[in-house]
């Protein structure tokens, strides 16, 4: 067993963990995190893309919305390019009147949420397609945001401060001593779960970000927290309907806010408890309630393509609490179970949104060191993520760089134009165990398609690359040669420019590692893609992207028989995953029957 | 006046149009676009998987006498099935672009997938054809370094792992074409040229050794297609076959326009771009039906309709969110649910098929469409290939197989019962 000692030990890689390893690490803290999947599996991954101005919590939440305005201005330096500048409106529709939209604006003040009203003929005006019977507009500060590129690029800047990152690493249990009154918890016993190996991770501190999952991770400690699953359906529209971020001017609800993202637009969300955060199941009715609901921001709006549903699981905490999900507070809390349940060497951190991660991990690791004793300023606020030289997100970029480079005959994915080097330069730098995961960190998959040509492309790519990269190692002996060359060919290449196709023209030489053992299963990379795709297709599937439906099955069955590929009954980690709620293939089919 | 107005040009529509029109019936084909034939691997499969079990057939007219009751196949009865293919089989070698089957009488062909897959049908092109997993001959698979639709080595490795002697090689991409788009059917037309055709013939045969067989991406020409085939076997002295690939098809752009061809020599006509929108009937007779093309309508008068639309695929199906699902123009009774629920399993390569496509249109073994109690639903209206209900074309693999074979036999069916144009 290769036991790992460490300052800080990190629980979950989504948006609050990497920010916890980031601001530690900028402290000067020898960090190691781990993440059970891939960075950005949880509800980081899964959610609406909304860099909150604050203006959904004024009225109902002020704690939470004064928190969002402040990172809301911070994370547009800190992490520019993740961010597009699509501004926000809350448009006061005929059903929202009453004298909500007066509380709205003095709250906005209350908070010092920007807000200026404009007429509804110049918001008409930027946004054709909203309802034209909507009598006010508000506009706000919010702004669409890509997680998975965010939670990268912390990552990436705390590795830079020396941090250390395990994907792919589940904990299984808290090593603990002492008595039930007194206890310590001194690191965590973790499972790589690619090789299987279990090891120990000792630290003088361990932070859960676990998320929706906290409330299991407490229990290992032997303390309970009462995490409230509240689940949220979220559903993408083919195109990009809106430019502006489009919200209700009314109480939180579901299907209040139109989200613009990359080529996508994404109506949401829902908020419903549930029992585990990885049952994820979305029913015809929520999509149906989305689109009824998006009728009455943009008429008409659910008649257009719908691509793709998903769910994410809020990890709302309230101590306490006992009502609805919704009506739980978004604030961030930070659990100091010293305090709390007498456990020393062990902080929870919980609640809050994406848009509160810094923050979040700033408030966390300022009570580590009080409780370490010592006194370690936060970085984070005026420190920047590498790549922040590329400005603001702007929806042509990619485009503009495939056309400027003449890259056209290298995309392997026309939909997000993705290329050929991007997908190498991708599986080469970051681990890589199902497509599923160059899906996050390059886009492929994700648009209109769905995977219907990339899959097939992907796999090869990857798999070819493998088999050439060994014959180069059989070729020659000297494996540290290999190795080493594949680390300066390309010095310039950064996480910071993943998604750049520019920056990965030229790719380099693959070496062959570890951690590409997945990447030589094509067969099963493209089963388990496939799987994943269908997923979170089925719940929208009618009209034209039902014909797509259609025409994967033409490519995948007719033209290249992958269903009776060998190797049929090989698996990975998250084979049981993309089967529904995260069961096996065969209880999932027994309950449709 | 038109004996029969075709809607619909794939595979179905184009056999039926081309029947009709070869025993003298005055026939126009109106479509939307082309149909599934520019996306198919351009092979002639008639049932490759047993629907209930998977299980692989090896004599697909035989065995195609097994299914329900119900299937396409069983309204045709195997006679039927066996002479529409041999017609259809006739009139492609017409064209010059045979389709033989397998030496062995009735038997499926197994032919390697671009991913090494084992793909049965029943016919396929001629270039296609040394390929058969049952050959000898140890094969070398050849891709090109940056066509992103064909990877050698994992055919190579899937092929070894069922038991097949195969090994890869590359050759540079840029023999062939220096464009930026690597679109297959741009790439076949490259290598039309006889200069582009001696360059690759010379790379091959550097590559080969005695005995093998050659397995290329299918890019061997389009127009050209059988003086490139030819010659690059000659040249390289081994027998070559192409793997298909990701739409769009060369092979299946090959079928079509020798089927267009056929259809032009009887005097049939083909009209693109044109959606069917409305149509008008009085009592069981349809009158006409209406497209949109060029912003005026325009009323198709005829005796007899054809509806070839292909199902889901092909737009013949459309569905809403609210779990409606129709039939585009005739709005005709459909065997699916009216329920969105009902129409997926959770697996999408799970071996029995998503519920939702084997819905369809109910008809008689005339091939009309008729009404829940069995009476046709219009006098003058025929149903053929991928709209019909009670059989998954792409699943079971009888996609050709259901479209040319209810696509002649409605036809045939249709002129012995009208006596029209004999
Ligand atoms: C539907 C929905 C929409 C939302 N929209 C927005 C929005 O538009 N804007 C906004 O600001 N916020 C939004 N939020 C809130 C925001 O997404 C979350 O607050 C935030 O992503 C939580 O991040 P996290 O890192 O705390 O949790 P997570 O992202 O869930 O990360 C926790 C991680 O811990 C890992 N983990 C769990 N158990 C273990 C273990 N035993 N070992 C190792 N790792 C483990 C998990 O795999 C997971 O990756 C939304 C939330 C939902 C549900």
């Amino acid at each position: 067993m290769k036991n790992l000692n460490t300052e800080i030990l990190v629980i979950g890689g989504g948006s609050t963990g990497t920010g916890v390893a980031w601001d530690a690490a900028l402290r000067g803290f020898q960090v190691t995190l781990v993440e059970k999947r891939d960075l950005t599996h949880g509800t980081t991954g899964r959610y609406h893309g909304l860099l909150h101005s604050g203006g959904r919590y004024v009225v109902k939440d002020p704690r939470s919305a004064v928190e969002c305005i402040h990172e809301n201005q911070i994370l547009r330096h800190t992490h520019t390019q993740c961010i597009e500048e699509t501004s926000g409106f809350f448009v006061v529709t005929p059903e929202d009147e009453g004298d909500f939209p007066d509380k709205f604006k003095a709250a906005c003040a209350a908070c010092r949420v920007p807000c200026t009203e404009i007429s509804a003929q110049e918001a008409l005006r930027h946004e054709p397609l909203l309802n034209p019977r909507i009598s006010r507009v508000f506009e706000v500060p919010d702004a669409s945001a890509d997680s998975f590129l965010a939670t990268h690029l912390t990552a990436q800047a705390a590795r830079q401060a020396g941090a250390q990152i395990l994907v792919y690493h589940e904990v299984l249990d808290l090593i603990t001593e002492g008595t039930e009154q007194d206890r310590r918890v001194l690191g965590a016993k973790v499972r790589d779960v690619a090789t299987g190996e279990e090891f120990n991770i000792y630290a003088n501190m361990t932070i859960s970000a676990a998320g929706a999952w906290a409330g299991q991770v407490a229990r290992m400690a032997g303390c309970t927290v009462n995490i409230i699953p509240g689940k949220g359906v979220m559903v993408a529209m083919n195109h990009r309907v809106v430019n502006t971020v489009i919200n209700r001017c009314k109480m939180p609800s579901d299907g209040d806010i139109i989200v613009p993202i990359h080529t996508v637009a994404v109506i949401g969300t829902t908020d419903e408890r549930v029992s585990d955060p990885e049952k994820l199941r979305i029913e015809p009715w929520e999509v149906q309630l989305m689109l009824d609901e998006g009728d009455k921001l943009l008429p008409g709006l659910s008649k257009a393509r719908v691509l793709r549903a998903w769910a994410g699981v809020r990890p709302l905490y309230q101590e306490g609490f006992k009502g609805e999900s919704r009506d739980a507070t978004r604030a961030l809390t930070l659990l100091d179970h010293q305090s709390r349940d007498g456990i020393a060497g062990f902080l929870t951190i919980t609640g809050g949104k994406w848009t509160t991660f810094r923050l979040m991990a700033e408030t966390v690791v300022d009570k580590a060191c009080e409780q370490l004793g010592t006194r370690k300023p936060c970085a984070t606020e005026t420190t920047p993520v590498p790549g922040i030289e590329q400005g603001h997100y702007w929806l042509g970029h990619r485009l503009h760089e495939v056309e400027e480079n003449r890259l056209q005959g290298e995309l392997i994915c026309e939909c997000e134009l993705v290329t050929r080097g991007m997908l190498e330069q991708a599986t080469q730098r970051n681990p890589t165990i199902t497509l599923d995961d160059l899906r996050r960190d390059i886009r492929l998959g994700m648009g209109p398609c769905q995977g219907g040509f990339c899959t097939m492309r992907a796999a090869g790519i990857l798999h070819e690359n493998v088999t050439l990269g060994m014959q180069n190692m059989k070729a020659s002996p000297d494996a540290e040669l290999v190795n080493r060359k594949s680390q300066i060919v390309n010095p310039e290449w950064d996480v910071a420019y993943m998604q750049s196709p520019a920056h990965n023209a030229t790719a380099d030489e693959v070496a062959p590692s570890a951690q590409h053992s997945a990447l030589s299963t094509p067969n099963l990379l493209l089963r388990d893609f496939l799987q994943e795709r269908w997923k979170g297709l089925t719940p929208v599937l009618w009209g034209q992207q039902l014909k797509q439906a259609r025409l994967d099955e033409l490519i995948y069955l007719s033209i290249l028989n992958s269903d009776h590929l060998p190797d049929a009954d090989t698996i990975s980690p998250l084979t049981d995953f993309y089967h529904f709620d995260g069961g096996t293939s065969r209880e999932a089919e027994s309950d449709h029957a | 006046m038109l004996d029969l107005l075709v809607i619909g040009a794939g595979l179905a529509g184009l056999s039926a149009a081309v029947a009709a029109a070869k025993a003298g019936l005055n026939v126009r084909v109106i479509a939307k676009g082309q149909g599934v034939t520019h996306w198919h691997a351009g092979t002639l499969d008639v049932l490759g998987y047993l629907p209930l079990t998977d299980a692989p057939i090896q004599a697909p007219l035989a065995a195609s006498q097994t299914l329900p009751p119900e299937h396409p196949y069983r309204l045709l009865g195997e006679t039927r099935l066996r002479d529409a293919l041999a017609m259809f089989s006739d009139w492609l070698a017409a064209s010059k672009l045979a389709y033989p089957s397998s030496a062995t009488p009735d038997q499926n062909l197994w032919l390697p997938s671009a991913v090494g897959a084992v793909r049965p049908t029943f016919l396929a092109p001629q270039a296609q054809l040394a390929g058969d997993v049952s050959r000898p001959e140890p094969m070398l698979i050849v891709g090109f370094h940056g066509l992103r639709d064909f990877y050698p080595q994992w055919i190579v490795e899937n092929l070894t792992k069922q038991g097949y002697l195969a090994r890869a090689a590359f050759l540079p991409l840029n023999m062939i074409n220096e464009l930026l788009e690597r679109n297959n059917v741009q790439l076949a037309e490259q290598l039309e040229p006889p200069s582009a055709r001696g360059r690759l013939a010379a790379a091959l045969k550097k590559l080969c050794q005695p005995g093998e067989r050659i397995g290329l991406p299918a890019i061997l020409g389009v127009n050209e297609h059988l003086a490139v085939w030819q010659d690059l076997q000659t040249e390289v002295d081994a027998p070559i076959f192409e793997i298909p690939t990701l739409p769009p098809s060369v092979p299946g752009i090959r079928l079509y326009r020798a089927l267009q061809q056929q259809l032009m020599a009887a005097g049939g006509r083909i009209e693109m771009n044109m959606e069917a929108l409305a149509f008008k009937a009085e009592g069981q007779q349809i009158q006409w039906v209406e497209t949109a093309t060029s912003a005026r309508p325009l009323k198709h008068y005829a005796k007899n309709f054809l509806l070839a639309t292909g199902g889901v695929l092909g737009g013949g199906f459309n569905s809403d969110h609210t779990g409606r699902f129709w039939e585009t123009i005739f709005d005709l009774p459909l065997t699916v649910p009216q329920d969105r629920n009902a129409w997926f399993r959770h697996q999408f390569l799970h071996p029995q098929g998503q519920p939702v496509f084997s819905g369809g249109v109910l008809v008689n073994d005339h091939f009309q469409p008729v009404e829940q109690n069995g009476t046709p639903v219009y006098n003058n209206l025929w149903a053929v290939g991928g709209v019909l209900a009670h059989a998954d074309p792409i699943r079971e693999r009888s996609l050709e197989g259901i479209a040319i074979a209810t696509g002649i036999s409605a036809t045939q069916g249709m002129i012995a019962q009208t006596h029209a144009g004999v």
